[in-house]
Parts: structure tokens; C-alpha cells; sequence
């Protein structure tokens, strides 16, 4: 095609001194043009994702991450699929599933609010993949020797009667109740409420801050009062006493200011992304048929806590061990 | 605003000191001021809940509620709506996929590939030596069995960098052509650059979804700002002759900008690319809580099984990989006069380059013919450090925990409680009419509206009691910091043994991930504001010791040499004379340090800082966004507060 230009027609340059960058330029942008206009809506679970690979969401806790060494175990070696673990709180991680960036959430403690947004009542990009059959107590814990020490202050007169043996210097003159990571379920505030508890909360931000405090205050038989859950690696690591308050009931935690309970006994669960349950193969059939004991899943926390074993040579260990409880789990086809 | 001439120093130095006695003097006077409001008033002026004041109608203004709608909105309308149907899916799915992209590459061409073409590039670029640190930056990854966390963190890194270069270099070109657009533009970058990096994440976690897009955003976002100023610097001060020249000639617009601005500003903005790159390793680690992986979540993983070793190891990958992109861009920006050039006849280096890619080529084609042992980085081939930083950890802790916790008690009884109490219980309008009271002091009537309305804003946005709180903590923390780096910086500036043992250790500190240090600070102190304190502390005083060694180094040596004839001790020589003429560098290095603490807000929240920090970390666990973004915009607040205060400082 002829160009019609009242200048005149441009030198011609030796190509080496041709404006290269303008060249690129004009491509990318008419490749951006293209795809543009090419594609249409785009949802954000268009993203690129292969096929083969499995994407674990991985909650900060060691029983999490006993369940997603054993299930990615037995995906990569029994079924060949590649396994990413995505390390994510408990509450952006269903945002996750929402948008398509993991594929499960192993193990789940609660949480109905968000079923009720992202599960096949709200949006439907997420659906309940049934209990793992491990069952979960969160509560306040604190170790046996102050129970020895003062008897009855595990429960709720106790701790009023001896708060000001839990006084530090970042709680004042109150007991210090030291709190969990920022993600997790909690009523602490409503317990101190209702139960007239003269302690300060003590936010430390982190589970490996908060344990490594608590580790240390048990090591030198400080006292030290501290949310945590059972299943947990400090549980098997200390000895432990979690304070007696009066049992959950329905609707006994509905105020957050004022609650008059202990927490709820969890039956853990898995939570899916919709569309890994429709076309995830194989992989959804394993995790969908997992179901162990909270002693299977101690087994493994212990070795990776205690003994500091690497996730996956936990894993192996476990696998090679417990042949008959892992079978059922591996898919017809894949046996 | 006076500006001081460069020739009136000397004459000046009676006026300087004069001037630190007056506002020293003020300073106190406001001091007493609040103390006495304190003792009057105390606990009877706490800030007002506005937004409960106003009728029903406007009672949406309240900032943490209009956030929540919005985030609510967001979850309900991400795959409905055309905002983020054609718009921002568009950019989270493109750069999502542009990191699976990098990264498969990177594995598709397994690691003696990536090795080989890394060390090769080094090589060409900067010579042998850089390609000797490539090399054992590699080897760092595999060895410590980080392998492909290490090549997902280096994708994460390419693209967010080709973002910020891609949004910024435009941006910088037109601030620097267009003095309309520097204007435009300043208060923005200024903006970026306070707001401390967690801050960042909540907006981009919204937006741009969870992982690595996210990260990527956040981190390209982080990383912009110096993109954009020295490309601006750059074109701005390209010799005015060239550009008259060109345009006498009869070039066209589009042309003096390739022919010649571009080309002359190259060094300098290739110095910009350099920035960008160190910002966004920096940001990448921190992208880690919102789901990014790599090295950054190695060492968040380690961190939550109380691994320090594990996590130091992570960290000095990272640190590695930093200092060795850090020397392969500043040589490529030096162009060929800097750098030693590979030996040998040209053909010969060609060779070289041509049969190591060659070979790479034959690794990738390998590994999808299967071989197995390029699969990934062998086993068998790694070493741990890991047990002997952790033994070293324990070790320092048994000797000096004791120490440490009477310490800690002291500090929080003595100094941070009392502070506190002061600003939270204070009359809510006295502590806004000091903050005014004393940018007037520092820097006059526009320092004071701004400082004031700063410290305003933090109520406005709902979070006076944190804001206060932080606010002690933040002081306290920079005390610590500038008077540490002052004696840091005079010791090091007077001996060079010190100095030369320094530099590589701040170097590291300065790039080594903020995480690394949080356990153990904790194991020492124990949980609560001490800890985040002394992180804060170790994380800031790099730049201040640097900044004030530099100072005092550059003094001129004539002057110094006057006074030593003249017969001054060194306490007056320093006194005297090379802190007066330090002055601006000092400035500088207060104001870095302040900057420094106040970035570290929300990572000592993580280990029990509590206040505005863990407002931020807890709305982002929570998903909590109205909490998370009024917290991170308070930290903002107090950014631009102590910011214009200690810069005003420096220009008047």
C-alpha cells in the first residue's frame, strides 16, 4: 500500500539505525490491542493453571500441615500430580478458593458465615468436601504445673481469683491472657465479659510469637495463660490443661461482647473450589475420600514438630507405616 | 522559605546552634504545655465519635464502614461486574499467568540451564568477578535445597518489574518533559513512599485477588516510585545544548525524545531500573502474607514452626539474590567504563556466550526428554545450616535472656507506658495543638496546618487510641534508633578498620527480610512492644549510620585541617565543625530512620506491637478491610507527619 504524504518520503537508513524501540512498541501495544479485543470477560478464575498441579491452601498450624504433607504426598507419588502449597490465613483463604487461586482448604474449623457468602447458597464457588474425621477444640490453655501449684485455676473463679499471678509488664495490672494469630475464631474478649475476668488481652500477632513466648515462660515454669487447639503441636509438646468453662450450647456465643461458653467442638472439615470438585479428577477423588483419626494426624504433627523432620519425609515415614489406613483413599482406577 | 546559601555556613555557625537551643527550648515548652493538659485533664477529652454524632442520613461518611461496603460489594461483584470483567480481572489474570509463565520457563529450562545462562549473562554484563557471585548465588539456592522457591521468587520479581518499568518510564518521561506532570505527580510518588509496604496489600488483595497477582501489583506499586523520579531526573538533565541542537535541525517531537533525550539519559535511568528491582526484592518477601510464594514464604513458613535457622537460610538466599541483581543492573547502567570486561579476543567471547547457550539449550531439551537428575535440583546435593543458627540462637538467648526481660520491664515501666498514657489520655485537641505548635517550630505555618491536620485525620479515620499508641511507640523506637546511629556513624566515620568491618554488615541488614529477626527478638524480649521495638531498631539503623558516616566524611578536608591547626580537640572538631557541616546529611539520615520505624509498624505487630500495625494485620486475617485500611491509612498520617517535620527541619 502506497502512503499518501505531503512530506517527503523519509531517507531510507542503514536498518541498523532503524528506532528500534519504536518497532517493539507499536507491536506490544497492538498485541494488547488484540487480546484485548479478542477476549472478552475475563473471571478471575481464567487465570493459567496446570492441569497437573494441585494447589493446597496451608493454614499456619503443624496439624494443617500434617494433613497437606500426607495428601500432597500421595498425590505426587501415587497419582503424579505436582502439589503447591499456598501458605494463607484461615479467612483470606476462601477468598482464595472464590477466586480460583487454590484449589482446597484441607482442613477447616467453622466458618459458616463464609460458607454462607462463597458456598452454593452465595456465589457457589465453593462447596463443603465433608469432615477429614479429625474433631478440633479451640480454649484457653495453661500448663499443669499452676494447676498443681494453685488447684482450681482452670476454671473461671480460678482464674479471677489468681489473675494477678498472670500480671506482666505489657498487661499492667491485669493478668495477661495472650492471644492467638490474627485469623483465628475468637471470643476471648466476650469470656473476659461475661465471666468477669480482670485480664488484658495481649495480642501477639503471630502463632510463632505467641509460641515461642509460651515455650519460654513453660521452659523457666513462668505462669502463662494462652488461647491455642487441640489437635496442635505445643499440645503434644506440653503438658497442658485447658480451663473448664461452662460447655457450648447453640446460640450461647452469639454476642461477641458477652459470651457464656466455652468454644464449640469443631468437626473439621474440607472445603473445595467448586470447579477442582466438577474437573479435578483423580486428585478430588483422593482428598474427597481422606478421613483419618486425630491420632493419625498427631503421628505426623509429632514428627514434624518434635523430631523436626521435613513435611514430606514425615509424610513418606507415615505412608510407609500405614498402608491400610491411606488404600481406601487412592481412586479405583489409580490402584 | 529561607534556603542557606552555601557560602554563609561558617559565618552561620553561631546561627544553627542557636537555633537548635530555640527550638530545643520550644520543644520543652510544648512539653510542659501537654504535661500540664495531661495532669489537668486527663482521660476527660478522649477523641469524640464523630460519625455516631450525625444524623442517620450521613452517617455513611464513617471511613471503616464506607471500606466494608466496599469490600463487601468486591466479593458479591467480582465475576459480575464490568469494572472487573474487562478491567481488573484483566490485569490480575494476565499478570497470574505471566508468573506461571516465567516460571515454567525457568523450570522447562532446569537448573544447570538457568545456572548457566544467569552466570553467562552476568558474565557479558559485568564481567567476571559479578559472575563469580551469580555463581555462588545459585549455588546458595540449591544447596539449601531453595531451589525453586528461589526461580519463583525471581519470576515474581521479572514481572512486577517489567510492570513498574512498563507504568513508570512513560510517567518519568512525561514528568520530566512537562513540569505540569512533576507536579502532578510529586505529592503521589510522595505518598507511595511513606505509606509503609504492608499498608499496600489490603487495596491489592481486594482488587487483584490472592497470590501471586496480587504480589505481583503490590509489589510493581512499591517498586514504582523511583522509576518514575530518576526517569524524570534523567530527562529533565539532559544537556540543554543537545536538545536545542536537535530541535534546530527540524526533529520532531517523537524523535528528539529516541534520538537523543532517551539515549543521553540511559545511564541515569537504567540507575532508576536498579532502584526498582532492590524495592521490589525487597517487597516481595513482605507479598509473601498475601500468598505469594517463593523465598519470601520459606522464610514466613519457617517462621511459623519457629524455625529461625530455616529462616535465616531463606534470608540470605534472598540477600544473595538482591546484592546479585543489585551489581548486574548497576553494571549494566555504568555502561563499559566501570566494569572489567571479559578477557580475551572478542571471537573468543562470543564462543563462549554461543556454546553456553548452546548448552543450555541442551539442558532444556533434556529435561523433556526426560532426564531425570534435571528434573529439579538432587537431594543429595544440599547442606543445613539450619541446626547451627539455631543452636547459636539458643545460645545467645540462655546467655542474655535475663538481661533482656529486666530490661524489657524497665523500658515498657519507664519510658513507653508513660509516653503512651500521655498521647491517649492527654485532651484529644491539646495533643493536635502540639503537633501543630511544634511543626511551627520546625518548619513554620505550613509545617504546623499540615502537621496538624495529619494528627487530625488519625482521629477522623477512626483510630485515635491506636494512632496514639503507635505514635509513642514510633518516638521511642526512632529516639533509640538516631541516637544508636549517631555514635554508630561519628565511631565509624573517625576509623576506617570500623568502617570497611561495617559496610558488609549493614549491607546484609539491610537486605536481609525483616521476618528473619522476629523470632528471635521475641525469644529475647518476649512478646509485647519491647520486641517490635528493638526490630525496628535493628532494621532502621543501616541507613542512619551509613547516612551520618557519609556526612561527616564528606566534610571538607580544609576545614577540618583549619581546625586541627587551630588547635581543636576532636570533641570540639566534631562538635564544632563536622557536625555543623554534616548538617543536611544528619537531617537526612533522621528523617530516613523515622521512615525506617515507621515501615516497621506493622511487622512489630506481628510480634505483639499491638496498636495501628495490628490493626492492619489483623483486618487483613480477618478480612476485615475497613479496619485494615483505616489503620494503614493512619500510619500514613503519621508518616507525612513526622516526615514533613523532620524535612521542613532540614530546609529551614
Amino acid at each position: 500500500m502506497g502512503t499518501r504524504s505531503a512530506r517527503p518520503a523519509r531517507p531510507t537508513r542503514p536498518a541498523a539505525r532503524r528506532p528500534r524501540g519504536t518497532g517493539l512498541l507499536r507491536t506490544v501495544v497492538l498485541t494488547l490491542v488484540l487480546v484485548l479485543a479478542t477476549s472478552c470477560a475475563v473471571r478471575t478464575t481464567s487465570v493459567l493453571r496446570d492441569p497437573d498441579t494441585v494447589r493446597i491452601a496451608l493454614n499456619a498450624w503443624v496439624g494443617y500441615e500434617a494433613d497437606a504433607a500426607v495428601v500432597g504426598y500421595l498425590l505426587e507419588h501415587e497419582l503424579g500430580y505436582q502439589v503447591q502449597l499456598v501458605q494463607i490465613d484461615e479467612q483470606p483463604a476462601w477468598q482464595a478458593l472464590d477466586q480460583g487461586a487454590v484449589d482446597v482448604i484441607l482442613e477447616n474449623w467453622g466458618h459458616e458465615d463464609l460458607m454462607r457468602t462463597y458456598g452454593p447458597e452465595g456465589n457457589g464457588t465453593v462447596v463443603d468436601g465433608g469432615p477429614t474425621g479429625n474433631v478440633g477444640q479451640i480454649g484457653w490453655y495453661l500448663p499443669r504445673y499452676l494447676v498443681e501449684e494453685y488447684p482450681g485455676i482452670d476454671t473461671p473463679e480460678g482464674l479471677r481469683e489468681h489473675a494477678d499471678v498472670f500480671r506482666t509488664p505489657e498487661s499492667g495490672d491485669r493478668g495477661q491472657f495472650l492471644a492467638g494469630a490474627p485469623g483465628f475464631v475468637t471470643s476471648d474478649q466476650g469470656l473476659i465479659n461475661h465471666f468477669d475476668l480482670p485480664f488484658e488481652i495481649v495480642f501477639a500477632g503471630s502463632e510463632a510469637a505467641q509460641l515461642t513466648e509460651v515455650r519460654n515462660r513453660y521452659e523457666r515454669g513462668d505462669p502463662v495463660l494462652f488461647y491455642s487447639q487441640d489437635p496442635s503441636w505445643v499440645q503434644n509438646d506440653l503438658d497442658l490443661v485447658r480451663v473448664r468453662f461452662p460447655e457450648w450450647t447453640q446460640g450461647c456465643d452469639t454476642d461477641p461482647e458477652d459470651v457464656s461458653c466455652d468454644y464449640p467442638r469443631y468437626e473439621l472439615n474440607k472445603v473445595f473450589r467448586a470447579g477442582f470438585a466438577r474437573d479435578g479428577g483423580a486428585a478430588y477423588e483422593l482428598i474427597r475420600d481422606w478421613t483419618w483419626s486425630n491420632a493419625d494426624q498427631n503421628a505426623v504433627a509429632q514428627l514434624i514438630a518434635d523430631d523436626r523432620l521435613d513435611p514430606e519425609d514425615a509424610a513418606a515415614r507415615w505412608v510407609a507405616e500405614h498402608p491400610d489406613v491411606w488404600r481406601p483413599w487412592i481412586p479405583e482406577e489409580a490402584r | 522559605m529561607a534556603t542557606a546559601y552555601p557560602g554563609t555556613a561558617p559565618a552561620a555557625a553561631g546561627g544553627p546552634a542557636g537555633r537548635v537551643v530555640g527550638r530545643l527550648a520550644w520543644g520543652l515548652g510544648v512539653l510542659a504545655v501537654l504535661l500540664t493538659g495531661y495532669a489537668a485533664l486527663h482521660g476527660r477529652f478522649p477523641f469524640p465519635d464523630v460519625y455516631a454524632a450525625l444524623p442517620d442520613r450521613y452517617a455513611w461518611v464513617e471511613p471503616a464502614a464506607l471500606f466494608d461496603r466496599a469490600y463487601a460489594w468486591v466479593v458479591a461483584n467480582r465475576n459480575t461486574s464490568p469494572l472487573f470483567l474487562y478491567g481488573f480481572n484483566y490485569l490480575s489474570v494476565g499478570l497470574g499467568s505471566a508468573v506461571v509463565l516465567i516460571n515454567q520457563a525457568l523450570t522447562l529450562l532446569a537448573w544447570p540451564g538457568v545456572v548457566l545462562l544467569g552466570v553467562l549473562a552476568a558474565w557479558r554484563v559485568a564481567g567476571g568477578r559479578v559472575a563469580l557471585l551469580v555463581l555462588a548465588a545459585f549455588a546458595v539456592f540449591g544447596l539449601t535445597g531453595l531451589w525453586n522457591e528461589a526461580m519463583t521468587t525471581l519470576a515474581l520479581i521479572t514481572t512486577s518489574v517489567l510492570i513498574a518499568l512498563l507504568v513508570g518510564i512513560p510517567i518519568g518521561i512525561a514528568a520530566g518533559r512537562s513540569e505540569r506532570v512533576e507536579r502532578l505527580t510529586r505529592p503521589v510518588l510522595d505518598f507511595m513512599q511513606i505509606m509503609p509496604a504492608f499498608a499496600y496489600l489490603m487495596p491489592m488483595l481486594l482488587l487483584f485477588g490472592i497470590g501471586n497477582p496480587a504480589a505481583a501489583v503490590a509489589t510493581a506499586v512499591y517498586a514504582v516510585p523511583p522509576a518514575v523520579r530518576i526517569t524524570a531526573m534523567a530527562v529533565r538533565d539532559v544537556d540543554a545544548g543537545a536538545v536545542e541542537a536537535t530541535t534546530s535541525l527540524g526533529s520532531t517531537p517523537w524523535q528528539l525524545l529516541t534520538k537523543v533525550r532517551l539515549p543521553l539519559a540511559r545511564r541515569t535511568i537504567l540507575l532508576g531500573v536498579n532502584q526498582t528491582i532492590m524495592l521490589a526484592t525487597s517487597m516481595v518477601v513482605i507479598a509473601s502474607v498475601i500468598g505469594a510464594g517463593g523465598l519470601g514464604d520459606a522464610v514466613y513458613q519457617a517462621l511459623n514452626k519457629v524455625d529461625v535457622g530455616r529462616a535465616f537460610e531463606a534470608g540470605v538466599a534472598i540477600v544473595l539474590m538482591a546484592i546479585a541483581l543489585d551489581r548486574v543492573t548497576a553494571a549494566a547502567g555504568s555502561g563499559g567504563a566501570a566494569r572489567e570486561l571479559p578477557p580475551g579476543p572478542r571471537r573468543w567471547r562470543r564462543a563462549v556466550l554461543g556454546a553456553g547457550t548452546l548448552l543450555a539449550l541442551g539442558a532444556a531439551a533434556g529435561r523433556l526428554a526426560g532426564v531425570g537428575w534435571l528434573a529439579g535440583w538432587p537431594d543429595a546435593l544440599t547442606v543445613s545450616a539450619a541446626g547451627l543458627v539455631n543452636a547459636a540462637n539458643d545460645g545467645v538467648q540462655a546467655l542474655v535472656g535475663t538481661w533482656a526481660a529486666g530490661f524489657a520491664a524497665a523500658l515498657l515501666a519507664v519510658v513507653l507506658d508513660p509516653l503512651r498514657t500521655l498521647l491517649t489520655d492527654s485532651p484529644w485537641w491539646l495533643v493536635v495543638l502540639a503537633a501543630a505548635a511544634i511543626g511551627h517550630a520546625l518548619g513554620g505555618v505550613r509545617t504546623a496546618l499540615v502537621g496538624g491536620a495529619a494528627i487530625l485525620l488519625t482521629g477522623l479515620l477512626g483510630v485515635w487510641e491506636f494512632g496514639m499508641d503507635t505514635l509513642s511507640q514510633v518516638i521511642v523506637a526512632a529516639l533509640v534508633t538516631v541516637s544508636a546511629g549517631f555514635v554508630a556513624g561519628v565511631l565509624a566515620a573517625r576509623s576506617d578498620r570500623l568502617a570497611a568491618v561495617l559496610r558488609p554488615l549493614l549491607d546484609a541488614m539491610q537486605t536481609l527480610p525483616p521476618f528473619v529477626y522476629l523470632i528471635p527478638v521475641v525469644a529475647l524480649f518476649g512478646i509485647g512492644r519491647v520486641p517490635a521495638l528493638a526490630a525496628a531498631v535493628v532494621y532502621a539503623l543501616p541507613p542512619v549510620i551509613r547516612l551520618v558516616n557519609d556526612g561527616i566524611r564528606g566534610c571538607s578536608a580544609g576545614a577540618v585541617e583549619a581546625a586541627v591547626s587551630q588547635g581543636s580537640s576532636r570533641w570540639q572538631l566534631l562538635t564544632k565543625v563536622q557536625l555543623p557541616l554534616a548538617r543536611s546529611s544528619l537531617l537526612l539520615a533522621v528523617n530516613q530512620g523515622i521512615m525506617m520505624v515507621l515501615a516497621m509498624v506493622v511487622i512489630g505487630a506481628l510480634v505483639g506491637a499491638g496498636a495501628l500495625g495490628y490493626g492492619v494485620v489483623f483486618g487483613m486475617a480477618q478480612n476485615q478491610l475497613g479496619l485494615g485500611m483505616t489503620s494503614g491509612l493512619a500510619i500514613v498520617c503519621l508518616g507525612l507527619l513526622l516526615d514533613r517535620m523532620t524535612q521542613s527541619a532540614a530546609r529551614t
